[in-house]
């Protein structure tokens, strides 16, 4: 950041500027979160409406998302060890377990594609579609873009731009990850469960 | 929140930080980083814009100078108001408003040297004309034609330009979220030591209010926009009953975003007004917690009423009395803050500036628009008008009457501290009363056109009308050159207007404090506030501001 301070400890910026950015992040976590509510509004309010809802409910493999979910959750779990051993300042352990996060990600988006294929049903067929699609989609390419923000932090981590004292980056990153397995609690107690 | 004020008080840290100053054009006036700059191209952008609209709306007031129209066929009709009513609320009120005086005003109050994320803050403006363009692009294929809130199924049978429209609107919503989540962090992390949430000035408590409501409700308003697009380009069932969806999902969604959008656009004009109206009456502010804390409750309820926009739309009636109920609740904080405006100008000494006109107009029109929203949100009378020009005269009345008066006197009262130069105060004594003649002559008769039922967004009216509708159109073009010519009056006193100074209207606020225009770094001393603002009969609530106004550079240059 090209900023430029007062004499004072150097330290003390790093603190209020990391307090800034994580802030700002939340917020920024708030408005996606209202994206989806949105949608998960529109969801049930169109099911609850109950025209067009395919008879019997639609056929949805809960064995494959809820293996597809352990997944998802597993990588949270990585993520967290990600940090924590940052924090501990074991540079090798940390990669390992981010790379892991990467590889669980992509796991579990595989397992999405499969789901698709496997459901035969399509995104402009009637309201569940629509919802279906929309709202597992959104979260899918949240996952897509997870996969490459943690490859980027992993590159730059590799290249230094961390220190074991200075890291709102990977905090922001790890942030994010849990955000996206948390949406996905609720998109799959919805969609599966309900 | 004492823990945030603490961090800040703690000295060093942001409160002392300074960005190096920019070289070069490109990286002082295009990308620029700076919140005042940001804040004055968000101006001049949503002005340039508010040409293009105000065309458009002549347009309309021609087209209806006649019954049997004339000018244009009812197709072209359609897209000129729909795309007049997009640019007007997204290119030109809340840009105007947020992205523009929030930007170049607000940090200086709270003693900030910028925003908290500078960068976003240079992305949210770079998405905004990039889009406005979008928007206009989509004459080219078809502009939308179903009015400014495109209910389906009418937006699904538009041309493509409709989609465009909803890239474009979505665009805008991406960078009002990021606005939002900038000025919230903003105002909670970076005021100066001693700035407490009770000691804010009153325009800081308006963007405040704002910010979460830009940051929340727009995003519900990009959802929406996104499933009509994936509708409308992919065949997906959201809004089409015969596969299990319903137009009526647009409605909740849109409004639920749109209906605090109307307070996005009159809670900063609200702060404005609250700067103005002390200044020139040489009286601290009556009421200053409740005026703070209406704006709160005005944010709070807005959420809760977006269905009164859907009375007539097949809303079950077990729903029509609470909206109806929680509707007029609104008119509530919105009377205190108008009884407190008018007790802060009880036995004030009033100087009738330009910008105090507007903002004695504001009060006067702003009202009015208030109370035909209290009939509006009466479930029977809504059944009578809805769909009437009766609509179209309360909503101008709130948004031009209200939120477009709060820019003007806004515009005059912080010229100086973008130019170091007043505008010409003769010349916006004219322009105001042109513009309040204009504007009431224009609005006014539709009230009753209203009433006695003629349908808004249709280009041929029962001849009965026609003598109204022509008063309306020529009252207009008055409005149009009080327009042009506060418009003339800005640009002429850039270079020719009087000199300001630091301090032209003796007001108290931290912008004040410092040279015209204002300097990159903003303050050499991060000021400590000791007391509120307003209080015209003490001295200055501020410590540490003696060295401002001398020359020099910053106390420690720029490094890397």
């Amino acid at each position: 950041m090209a900023v430029a301070t007062l004499a004072h400890e150097p330290d003390q910026l790093y603190v209020e500027t990391r307090e800034l950015r994580i802030q700002g992040f939340l917020l920024f976590m708030v408005s996606d979160l209202v994206l989806f509510s949105s949608f998960i509004f529109a969801y049930l309010y169109m099911r609850n409406s109950g025209q067009g809802w395919p008879a019997g409910g639609p056929k949805l493999d809960i064995a494959l998302a809820a293996l597809n979910s352990i997944v998802l959750f597993g990588s949270g779990a990585t993520m967290h060890f990600a940090l924590e051993n940052w924090k501990h300042r074991n540079f090798s352990k940390f990669a390992n377990w981010i790379v892991m996060t990467i590889i669980l990600g992509a796991g579990f988006l595989s397992g999405q594609v499969m789901e698709y294929i496997h459901i035969g049903a399509r995104w402009s067929d009637g309201i569940f579609g629509a919802s279906f699609y929309t709202l597992t989609g959104m979260h899918g390419l949240h996952v897509f873009a997870g996969i490459i923000y943690l490859t980027v932090l992993l590159l730059q981590a590799l290249q230094g731009k961390y220190t074991f004292t200075k890291y709102t980056g990977l905090t922001l990153g790890t942030l994010y990850w849990h955000f996206v397995d948390v949406i996905w609690v609720v998109l799959f107690s919805i969609f599966y469960l309900l | 929140m004492a823990a945030i004020t603490a961090s800040v008080n703690a000295g060093g840290g942001l409160a002392d930080h300074i960005h190096p100053e920019p070289q070069g054009f490109f990286r002082k006036y295009v990308f620029s980083i700076d919140h005042k700059i940001i804040g004055i191209q968000y101006m001049i952008t949503a002005f340039l814009f508010m040409i293009l609209g105000g065309m458009l709306a002549e347009l309309i007031r021609v087209q209806l100078m006649k019954a049997s129209g004339g000018i244009m066929t009812p197709d072209t009709y359609n897209e000129v108001y729909s795309v007049h009513g997009s640019t007007m609320v997204w290119l030109v009120i809340i840009p105007l408003l947020t992205g523009g005086f929030g930007n170049l005003i607000f940090p200086v109050q709270i003693g900030a040297r910028d925003v908290a994320f500078p960068w976003l803050n240079m992305l949210s403006f770079w998405l905004f004309p990039p889009a406005g363009l979008m928007l206009y692009a989509s004459f080219l294929m078809g502009a939308p034609t179903a009015g400014w809130t495109e209910y389906p199924p009418m937006s699904l049978q538009g041309a493509a330009g409709t989609s465009m429209w909803a890239a474009a609107i979505f665009l805008i919503g991406v960078s009002s979220t990021m606005t939002g989540i900038n000025f919230l962090v903003t105002i909670l992390k970076m005021r100066a030591p001693g700035m407490t949430f009770t000691r804010m000035p009153l325009f800081v408590w308006g963007q405040f209010v704002t910010a979460p409501l830009l940051m929340i409700a727009t995003t519900a308003l990009g959802a929406a926009l996104a499933a009509l697009f994936v509708q409308r380009q992919f065949g997906v069932a959201f809004f089409d009953p015969t596969r299990g969806g319903s137009p009526l999902l647009w409605q909740h969604m849109f409004w639920f975003y749109s209906h605090p959008a109307v307070y996005i656009m009159i809670l900063p004009a609200f702060g404005i007004i609250s700067e103005v109206l002390p200044t020139f009456s040489r009286k601290p502010i009556f009421g200053y917690k409740m005026i703070a804390f209406s704006s709160c409750a005005i944010a709070i309820l807005g959420f809760m009423v977006w269905a009164h926009h859907m009375f007539t739309s097949g809303l079950a009636p077990a729903l029509q009395l609470p909206f109806m109920v929680l509707t007029m609740l609104i008119a509530i904080p919105t009377g205190i803050k108008i009884f407190s405006w008018v007790a802060t100008l009880w036995g004030g000494v009033i100087r009738m500036t330009t910008s105090m006109m507007f903002a004695l107009g504001f009060l006067a029109t702003f009202t009015l628009g208030g109370i035909t929203g209290v009939f509006l949100a009466a479930v029977p009378f809504d059944l009578h008008v809805h769909g009437t020009y009766f609509i179209v005269a309360h909503l101008h009345y709130v948004l031009v009457g209200g939120s477009l008066m709060g820019v003007l006197a806004g515009l005059f009262y912080w010229y100086p501290k973008m130019t170091g130069r007043l505008m010409n105060e003769k010349l916006g004594h004219w322009a105001f009363w042109l513009f309040f003649i204009g504007f009431n002559g224009t609005f006014l008769p539709m009230h009753w056109l209203g009433i006695w039922g003629q349908p808004r967004r249709v280009a041929v009216y029962d001849p009965q009308f026609q003598g109204w509708n022509q008063v309306a159109s020529w009252f207009s073009f008055v409005m149009t050159a009080a327009l042009v010519l506060v418009l003339f009056n800005a640009l002429w006193s850039i270079r020719r207007g009087k000199k300001s100074g630091p301090n032209p209207w003796n007001a108290r606020t931290l912008e004040w404090q410092i040279p015209s225009p204002m300097p990159y770094y903003n303050f050499k001393h991060v000021p400590s506030v000791f007391a509120a603002p307003y209080d015209f009969a003490e001295p200055l609530p501020y410590k540490g501001l003696e060295e401002e106004l001398k020359g020099g550079p910053p106390p420690v240059p720029a490094a890397h």
